[in-house]
């Protein structure tokens, strides 16, 4: 499975908002051509509904929010670097997160949703390429850094 | 409109085959009310026959009745021919001695009772005392025939199974021949009373004897025959075909020879089940489903054939010792023979009330004493024994079901099908089952799953309300995905709900919808319009409960 069958860099932003929900607003924004089928305002909902059972702030200023939808074709990705970082994330170490990485799925495929998620946290794990992509300044950099799965 | 403009109505002769469809319509709908009051269904398709026949409407006269009378046959065929079914070898080896002494002992029982007590009463209602004892021996001879076929209808429809069931069907299959024999005997001596010049003993034991070997060798070569085709033609479907013709060309020999006609039937019955015990079963059951309308014409028809209004009053003081006799001479007479054969207690208890049922033998053994005797007393048997047959119909089925109830036997004799038709998914689920809220740890989930044996979890908001489903199938998917277990929640990893049923569908519902969409489970919610889970239903479990349940009625039936 790769990361670049899922993601375009069109989808790779760099954050200006200072707050979850304006972050999470803005990665949303940038989804508008995930599906016909689905509007910005109902995937901003799911995302918030899973949201509020758990915070997707998993540590280590990783943000993974991450949604199943039925109306979706296929598996999407959009990802958002705030090198300010967001203080109010909830994330599971309590630090301010830099990396949020969007993942929608269809309802369907639970296997590709569940080894997409499993991908890009084991690419994040390492600590280099946290730091690369949370320095990189440049949505193409981070977009390569990520789909190649190295500095 | 009054009952005169009905039955001037009705009585503009109905072509049969119109009164056929009446008569099972009907009296299903007559059997179903009776249900409804816990009485047996077979008084309810009697009590529509005398509603629509000579005592009440009209509707099925005398002519009818006539053109009706093969059905009759067809139906006595059907059930001598199904109680043979039920005669396996096994069941002769274990209880032949014990069932043939008790059989003896209440036919004879009957036979006595009923014979001083009609006899008695006749001679102070004035008779002569020649034809008060030809009375007696006449009534008493044919009281000791039970009847098998409303018996073995309330059997049926309680699905009983034991001992009592078992020696009931020998007993009510097996007397009719005792009953031959015995009013052979009686009614020429019976005859020597009122007419000296009558046919000797000799002479009638004759018949009686052609009447029941005919019957015997007739069902042997007919279950042989059959048999033969049923090994070729195996599909039940269009052996069915094959069983009525076999079964009609039986009973129409038997009448055409004037052989006994169930005796004939119930032969060729049990020489079936006992050269094929395994491939006949399917027999039976084809033959059960296709025999419920004839049954229901068979019963209307009996109850139609009543005519109260034609009967003296001194006939109606002779069926109360007739009935009062008949009863106790079969209970005490039961009660000594199953004392003298050593049968369980439930015999001794029980089985005479198992069998007050009174018809096809009785009615046609009066018609030829009517036929012999001729005048008054001819009438009055023929009447009586019409009368007493009203009587012991309407009483017969419901001192069955509380002999069968009070022995324990009902219910005992289901098959997993009949089994689930009485269960509803909630008392069926498992109330209990582990369950997740929408944000339970992966981590906490898998530990759950180890230590549980489900296979499938049902996912719940805060409210209870269901929301999804984890199944292992599902799950296994997860466990390769290391280092999600600490951030992924039970939303995250739960399948949709693909149906739901509520406590109150029936479990046979809830099963076929498991089927249909190939799932192991089906989670239940409060209600349609309430997703408040109340439990899960797993096949497996249901599978498993079912099993066991047959096993333990089967066990309490057989002992």
């Amino acid at each position: 499975m790769k990361v670049s069958d899922y993601l375009t860099l069109e989808h790779v932003v760099l954050l200006t908002g200072t707050t979850k929900a304006d972050v999470l607003d803005e990665l949303v924004s940038t989804a508008d051509d995930f599906s016909k089928n689905i509007t910005i305002e109902e995937l901003r909902q799911a995302i918030w509904e899973r949201e509020k059972m758990m915070s997707t702030g998993i540590g280590q200023g990783l943000g993974i929010p991450h949604v199943r939808l039925p109306g979706l074709p296929d598996a999407a990705m959009a990802v958002g670097v705030s090198q300010a970082g967001i203080a109010d994330y909830e994330s599971l170490d309590n630090l301010p997160v830099h990396i949020i990485v969007l993942i929608a799925a269809p309802q369907g495929k639970h296997e590709i949703y569940i080894r997409l998620l499993a991908k890009v946290a084991n690419v994040l794990k390492q600590d280099d390429i946290r730091k690369a992509i949370a320095e990189a300044g440049d949505p193409a950099e981070v977009y390569r850094i990520l789909t190649e799965g190295k500095v | 409109m009054s009952p005169e403009i009905i039955s001037s109505v009705v009585q503009t002769h109905l072509p049969v085959l119109m009164v056929i469809g009446l008569a099972i319509f009907f009296g299903t709908i007559g059997a179903k009310i009776f249900q409804w009051l816990k009485i047996p269904q077979v008084v309810g398709y009697i009590a529509i026959g005398v509603i629509v026949g000579r005592t009440g409407l009209g509707a099925i006269d005398d002519a009818t009745i006539k053109s009706l009378l093969p059905f009759n046959f067809f139906a006595l065929g059907i059930i001598g021919f199904m109680i043979g079914g039920e005669l396996h070898r096994d069941v002769f080896r274990k209880y032949g001695r014990q069932f043939f002494t008790i059989l003896f002992a209440e036919g004879i029982g009957a036979f006595v009772a009923v014979s001083i007590l009609v006899g008695v009463i006749a001679m102070l209602l004035g008779q002569s005392p020649g034809v008060s004892v030809a009375l007696g021996l006449v009534f008493g001879a044919i009281s000791s025939a039970t009847a098998p076929a409303a018996t073995v209808s309330v059997l049926w429809e309680y699905k009983t199974r034991g001992v009592l069931t078992t020696a009931v069907f020998a007993i009510v299959a097996l007397d009719d021949a005792l009953a031959l024999i015995l009013f052979s005997v009686a009614a020429s001596i019976a005859g020597k009373f009122v007419n000296p010049d009558s046919t000797g003993i000799i002479e009638t034991l004759g018949h009686a004897g052609w009447e029941l070997v005919g019957a015997v060798v007739l069902g042997v070569m007919a279950g042989f025959i059959l048999n033969f085709v049923l090994r070729i033609v195996r599909d039940p479907e269009k052996s069915l075909a094959f069983i009525i013709g076999v079964m009609l060309l039986v009973i129409g020999s038997a009448r055409v020879f004037g052989f006994d006609l169930i005796l004939a039937a119930m032969t060729l019955g049990v020489v079936l089940s006992n050269l094929a015990p395994r491939r006949s079963r399917e027999t039976f059951h084809v033959v059960e489903r296709f025999a419920q309308p004839i049954y229901v014409l068979f019963f209307v028809i009996a109850g139609a054939r009543l005519h109260i209004q034609g009967m003296h009053a001194w006939m109606w003081v002779l069926v109360i010792p007739y009935i009062i006799g008949r009863s106790a001479g079969k209970i005490i007479g039961a009660n000594i023979g199953a004392r003298l054969a050593g049968a369980a207690p439930v015999l001794r208890k029980y089985l005479g009330l198992c069998l007050f049922s009174q018809a096809g033998v009785a009615v046609g053994l009066s018609i030829i004493a009517g036929e012999k005797f001729g005048g008054d007393i001819g009438i009055a048997i023929i009447t009586i024994i019409a009368a007493t047959t009203f009587v012991a119909e309407i009483i017969g089925p419901p001192c069955v079901k509380l002999a069968v109830k009070a022995a324990g036997e009902i219910g005992l004799n289901v098959t997993e099908e009949d089994l689930v038709q009485t269960y509803t998914a909630g008392e069926m689920m498992n109330r209990t089952c582990p369950t997740f809220t929408e944000n339970a740890r992966l981590t906490d989930i898998f530990r759950t799953i180890a230590e549980t044996d489900a296979m499938s979890y049902p996912v719940t908001d805060a409210d209870g309300k269901l929301i999804g489903i984890i199944t292992l199938e599902e799950l296994k998917r997860s466990f390769s995905a290391e280092g999600l277990t600490d951030w992924l929640v039970a939303y995250d990893v739960m399948t949709p709900v693909p149906d739901t049923v509520t406590e109150q569908t029936g479990l046979a519902e809830a099963i076929t919808r498991m089927r249909e969409q190939e799932l192991e489970y089906l989670p239940v919610v409060a209600g349609e319009e309430d997703a408040k889970l109340a439990g899960m239903l797993e096949l497996r479990a249901v599978n498993r409960s079912i099993s066991q349940e047959i096993l333990r009625r089967q066990r309490l039936a057989d002992g």
